[in-house]
């Protein structure tokens, strides 16, 4: 009790934790890009998912990354860039852990509202669904386009390239559009 | 293990640390942004982007073995549908490939939904590759275009005035978000 009152405390000190949570994670990211940058390269996400189906997959059906042309592009390894979304989701597991705990004496739990689609009650497998969908698609488009936010807007744009720019005025624009047409207007946190 | 494979895990926890922390984990961030409800997250994705600029630049300038760039490049037809595509996705799922494993990290449901997803559609694009290739990604390819290639500027000045670009934007978004609360 008295050690989560003490880090509490001690992490409220200081010039850092007065800026607001946007900046201060933001230029967090910043940081891990240069990091990356300098390590390897620019930091990139949706290669990982089907070069780690690919390996699975060739577990389970020897040679069909050798079939596959574009598993003979990109490899079908555990390599850096799924062990970097590896991390990213033990990275994440590890900030809800301290956050839940660091917060267990004011009750506050991770909530989620959700999000309400037009003309219907939103229930849970529903929302599962469209999650489900949401991942098939945006796989699928970003895998087609060769980056997904990480790799063609947040490296994109961090090495001025114009394919980030098409890529973000492209992904925002339909994603606004789906928004508008099939959403409720969301309500205040 | 090998040394790269270390790197990337933790360049990894790093990143997923951040997105966390940033509020990344819940899906209805990306939709309030869609909406222009909530500009969190396009901050958070132009702060990253400018200190990573800056950062990279300046070091690419006055120590370019030091430093890695990795352009990609402009296919206009795949990255256009592509990016669409990408659109009604993070729309319908509320997150992207990387903030999905963030949800699925936090235990959000949603998130372990949209991986499982995001699994089954590397799947199907490994199948439409073939077909996929010589129509939308082979023709009209622009290379790895850059700003400062198109306009033959150098690299870090160029990236020091896109930087102050993107701060203006970020200040704007502030003054737009004060003017919602407001009104």
């Amino acid at each position: 009790m008295a050690m989560r009152e003490l880090i509490r405390s001690r992490t409220e000190i200081g010039l850092w934790s007065q800026l607001p949570g946007w900046l201060r994670w933001g230029a967090m990211i910043g940081l891990v890009q240069i990091f990356a940058m300098v390590t390897v390269g620019p930091l990139g996400v949706s290669t990982a998912y089907p070069q780690f189906v690919g390996f699975v997959l060739d577990r389970i059906f020897p040679g069909f990354a050798q079939d596959q042309s574009y598993l003979r592009e990109i490899g079908a390894q555990i390599g850096w860039e799924v062990m970097l979304v590896f991390g990213l989701f033990l990275g994440a597991m590890l900030a809800a852990a301290l956050s839940r705990w660091r917060n267990r004496s004011l009750g506050l739990q991770i909530s989620v509202a959700p999000v309400a689609v037009k003309g219907f009650t939103d229930g849970k497998l529903r929302r599962y669904a469209r999650a489900f969908l949401g991942g098939f698609l945006f796989i699928f488009g970003a895998r087609l386009a060769g980056g997904c936010t990480t790799g063609h807007i947040l490296s994109g744009l961090t090495q001025m390239a114009l394919s980030g720019l098409v890529f973000a005025v492209a992904a925002f624009g339909s994603g606004m559009l789906i928004a508008k047409l099939f959403f409720r207007e969301p309500t205040k946190e | 293990m090998d040394m790269r494979l270390l790197l990337g895990l933790v360049t990894g926890i790093g990143f997923g640390f951040a997105l966390q922390r940033a509020g990344f984990s819940r899906c209805n961030i990306v939709h309030r942004g869609l909406w222009l409800k909530d500009f969190t997250m396009l901050k958070v994705m132009l702060t990253a982007i400018v200190v990573g600029l800056v950062g990279a630049h300046l070091i690419g300038t006055f120590a370019p073995d030091l430093v890695h760039f990795k352009v990609k490049s402009l296919y206009l037809w795949g990255v256009i549908v592509g990016g669409l595509i990408f659109g009604i996705g993070i729309a319908l799922g509320g997150y992207c490939p990387g903030t999905a494993l963030v949800g699925l990290g936090s235990g959000v449901g949603e998130g372990v939904s949209a991986v499982l997803g995001g699994l089954a559609g590397a799947l199907a694009f490994i199948f439409a590759y073939p077909v996929l290739k010589p129509v939308l990604i082979e023709p009209a390819d622009l290379g790895k275009v850059t700003i400062p290639s198109v306009f033959g500027s150098p690299a870090l000045p160029t990236a020091l005035i896109v930087a102050a670009l993107l701060v203006g934007v970020i200040v704007g978004l502030g003054r737009l978000e004060q003017k919602g609360a407001s009104r």
